[in-house]
């Protein structure tokens, strides 16, 4: 195992799973002193009656404050100033998330707004402006992928001033995570397949970049082996309850693996074509993954070689020589991608060219590639990554990505 | 990977850890709202300057902090409200404990009672009745302890705590502090790591996140301890310091097991350290569980032998090949300690005699769920030295 010559790893939130995680919220506020909750939500969730399931599971314990389902798909400082009134007035003690990475940004914004009685919530954005606990929170994510149950970042949107503030505290990690098998058992195939394959790019990043760690490098591990040994079959038969639960508690394993160890490429390159086409992050993490390893493989290719092993599991990782295996892993992934196309009858995309929008419209024209490389120079994810990037790498990754043809690894400068 | 149907996982404590770890301390402090902290450690700790290191790292911060390197072997409540008064007197805020076993424990015991009420400990010994969390508390291991500083647990003379608020908020290791040891107490917190471990990993209560821990910290085990104990190594300490810490994170999520059980029990008995007993102890009860309902037993292989042995290993016969690993380890570290570390109760010094109330003391008011014939089985074959199942082969040695 590797161990760094310096490392910090936290992950303080308590987790909670189970097929009958949701019963035990009550029990759980009540150590934290609370029992009267804001829950926040989103239309999408309570329209697909995951609300509902929370609400029963736990009424007959708590006394529920208010109940909100306004919050957008990107999160705003409106909503959130609106949702901490809504606090406020209901007299409530404790928030509970239900839903994705919007609902809990906004969830976290709430809460510095109504714990710190905050009138400008942009004097406590940046790192370390925040000094003490907040109120208690819970979450419960519907999707397995992105995480942010375990992340200590929050991301919010003042539309009216054109800012995207960001907040960044260890006590913006929720106190407790929910992952309840019944709230993600009607997730979509496709969004189910690119929601784990973000969770896998977030272990292999973290797993493969500059700043790993043992405890990361653990987490990571039994990510990748979660998903890697569950993702199929759950696609073949969505009401796999325990397979399920063991994406969801993969996504989580990797949140604390990359939250404590970083990204790269392929999270720098991401967030660059999410910003400019619009295109859904764990598509770009999919995609991107293999070309990301393939890029850094001459700095890092033992680590990469090593990834076989929860990926594949131990007769392939000692059935393949010790210089193949970085290759090996790579491979795999792109099978998983393969496979995952076909159990989603195509809609999961292999590569750029395939991305589609609902009306079947190409989502990223090739003549937008330069623009994606350029936006990617801004984004400070490529600090952790193994291999320096300008933007002619940049547009190289892409150029393949695009077409879906391997990386030609003798174009890499480092090489 | 196991899937029980619910499971809970709690990890509070945050880890700093390799070269300069100590630096970070006054942010730290800061960060968990906190700037004047009692040093708790003991006088050996403090003869090798090591507490020096620690004060060290506050130069420039401005920050002060109370020194107490009194812990002796078996700390009272008479010294812990002695220092309750001290702690108070001089507006300290925050605990570091530095060093092992029972300077944490005596640390811990102190939290309890500077962070309020009650601070009669008796109130709150006991499981979870620790209601609210405890003031600042930051551990420092050197290269030897308990194995338990990391976890939920504390004991204080006839009083044991057991309270998730007992787990410390950060544990900094620093190549500085872990030191060279005496071989036993390297040897014996390795062997409650990997007991800790094992046990998490192959009962039928554990999860992914246990899993996951426990994994990590019987690798780092198995390819750092017969390196530290034959030549010292210094990455080697380090990586088994981290190894004790995510296995004490395993072993608060998990329930106690019987080789903690009976090695707790058995290491009062006889003197030697705790974890020297668990390591004995440790292959016995496997294989007395090998075939026992709910216990995963196979698994083990993986971390333990890694993944050419697991792969190349018939499915039938894992559990015994991970057994037998380590049997092997433990005749290892008993030859390259020439015969320092015992391999059975006897050679520990334990007499036959004893076995007895060893069982006795485990099996208790029966909370531990275990019986006495079982533990009786277990103990008079690692008393002697000889496998539990027939047709289990104990590694041939020269």
């Amino acid at each position: 195992m590797y161990l760094p010559e310096y490392y910090e790893f936290c992950c303080r939130v308590k987790m909670i799973a189970g097929h009958d995680a949701l019963e035990k919220i009550p029990e759980a506020l009540a150590q934290l002193h609370a029992g009267r909750p804001l829950i926040i939500t989103d239309k999408g969730v309570s329209g697909a009656g995951l609300v509902d399931t929370v609400v029963d599971a736990i009424k007959g314990g708590v006394d529920i404050g208010a109940m909100a389902d306004d919050v957008p798909q990107d999160s705003s400082l409106k909503v959130v100033n609106h949702l901490a009134d809504v606090y406020r007035d209901n007299k409530c003690d404790s928030i509970i998330a239900v839903g994705g990475g919007s609902v809990m940004d906004t969830a976290k914004g709430v809460n510095i707004v109504v714990s710190e009685n905050a009138d400008d919530l942009m004097k406590f954005s940046g790192a370390g402006a925040l000094k003490r606990a907040l109120r208690p929170l819970i979450v419960i994510p519907t999707t397995s992928g992105t995480g942010s149950e375990v992340t200590l970042v929050a991301v919010v949107k003042d539309h009216e001033r054109h800012l995207k503030m960001a907040f960044v505290s260890y006590f913006l990690l929720p106190n407790v995570a929910i992952l309840d098998s019944r709230m993600t058992l009607t997730l979509p195939p496709a969004i189910t397949a690119s929601t784990a394959m973000d969770a896998v790019a977030h272990a292999v990043e973290a797993y493969t970049g500059l700043a790993k760690n043992p405890m990361s490098d653990a987490n990571a591990i039994a990510a990748i082996s979660l998903i890697s040994n569950n993702l199929l079959n759950v696609l073949k038969n969505p009401s796999d309850r325990e397979g399920r639960l063991a994406l969801a508690n993969g996504a989580t394993m990797a949140g604390a693996a990359f939250s404590n160890s970083m990204v790269g490429v392929v999270h720098t390159l991401g967030h660059a074509t999410g910003s400019v086409c619009g295109v859904p992050h764990g598509v770009c993490m999919s995609i991107l993954l293999p070309y990301g390893l393939e890029y850094n493989m001459h700095k890092n290719a033992h680590f990469t070689g090593e990834l076989l092993l929860p990926l594949a599991g131990a007769e392939v990782y000692v059935g393949t020589p010790k210089h193949l295996r970085a290759g090996g892993t790579i491979a795999y992934i792109r099978k998983m991608n393969q496979d995952i196309h076909n159990a989603t009858d195509g809609k999961h995309a292999r590569f750029f060219e395939e991305v589609k929008d609902r009306d079947g419209k190409r989502m990223v024209p090739r003549e937008k590639l330069e623009a994606i490389a350029g936006a990617a120079l801004d984004d400070g994810s490529i600090f952790y990554n193994p291999e320096e990037c300008d933007y002619e790498d940049f547009l190289m990754i892409l150029r393949a990505a695009w077409e879906g043809a391997p990386l030609d690894r003798t174009l890499i400068k480092g090489v | 990977m196991f899937f029980p149907d619910n499971y809970e996982f709690y990890c509070p404590v945050k880890i700093n850890s390799g070269n300069r770890a100590l630096e970070h301390l006054p942010v730290e402090l800061d960060a968990l709202n906190a700037g004047k902290p009692l040093i708790i450690t003991d006088r050996e700790i403090a003869k090798k300057g090591l507490i020096k290191k620690i004060a060290g790292a506050f130069k420039d911060s401005g920050i002060t902090m109370g020194i107490f390197d009194g812990t002796p072997p078996v700390p009272d409540l008479k010294l812990v409200r002695r220092l309750m008064n001290n702690y108070r007197d001089t507006g300290c805020d925050s605990i570091i404990a530095a060093g092992g076993g029972a300077v944490v424990d005596m640390a811990k015991a102190l939290n309890i009672v500077v962070s309020g009420r009650p601070e009669d400990l008796k109130e709150v010994a006991g499981e979870n009745l620790i209601k609210n969390p405890l003031g600042p508390f930051v551990f420092v291991p050197t290269a030897s302890g308990t194995g338990f500083e990391t976890s939920r647990f504390a004991t204080l003379g006839e009083l044991s705590f057991s309270s998730r608020f007992l787990m410390p908020d950060l544990v900094v290791i620093d190549p500085r502090m872990v030191t060279a040891e005496k071989a036993d107490a390297v040897i014996s917190t390795a062997m409650i790591a990997l007991a800790h471990c094992a046990e998490a990993y192959t009962c039928p209560a554990k999860n992914p996140m246990t899993d996951t821990y426990a994994y990590a910290a019987m690798q780092f085990v198995g390819e750092n301890l017969a390196n530290v104990v034959k030549s010292g190594d210094k990455k080697g300490r380090l990586a088994l310091a981290n190894a004790a810490t995510m296995a004490g994170i395993a072993f608060s999520n998990s329930p106690r097991g019987m080789v903690h059980e009976l090695g707790w029990t058995a290491g009062g008995i006889s003197g030697l350290p705790h974890g020297i007993c668990m390591g004995i102890l440790l292959p016995y009860v496997l294989e007395y569980n090998i075939n026992s309902e709910g216990h995963h037993m196979s698994d083990l292989l993986l971390p333990i032998a890694g993944p050419e042995v697991y792969a190349g290993t018939a499915e039938n016969l894992k559990a015994r090949k991970a057994i037998n690993f380590i049997y092997d380890m433990q005749h290892d570290i008993h030859d390259i300690t020439r015969g320092g570390i015992p391999l059975t109760l006897k050679d520990a010094g334990i007499s036959k005699d004893a076995l007895q109330g060893i069982a006795g003391a485990t099996v208790g008011d029966g909370h531990t769920g275990f019986n006495l014939d079982d533990c009786m089985v277990i103990l008079e074959h690692a008393w002697e030295g000889k496998p539990v199942k027939d047709g289990l082969q104990l590694p041939v040695h020269n």
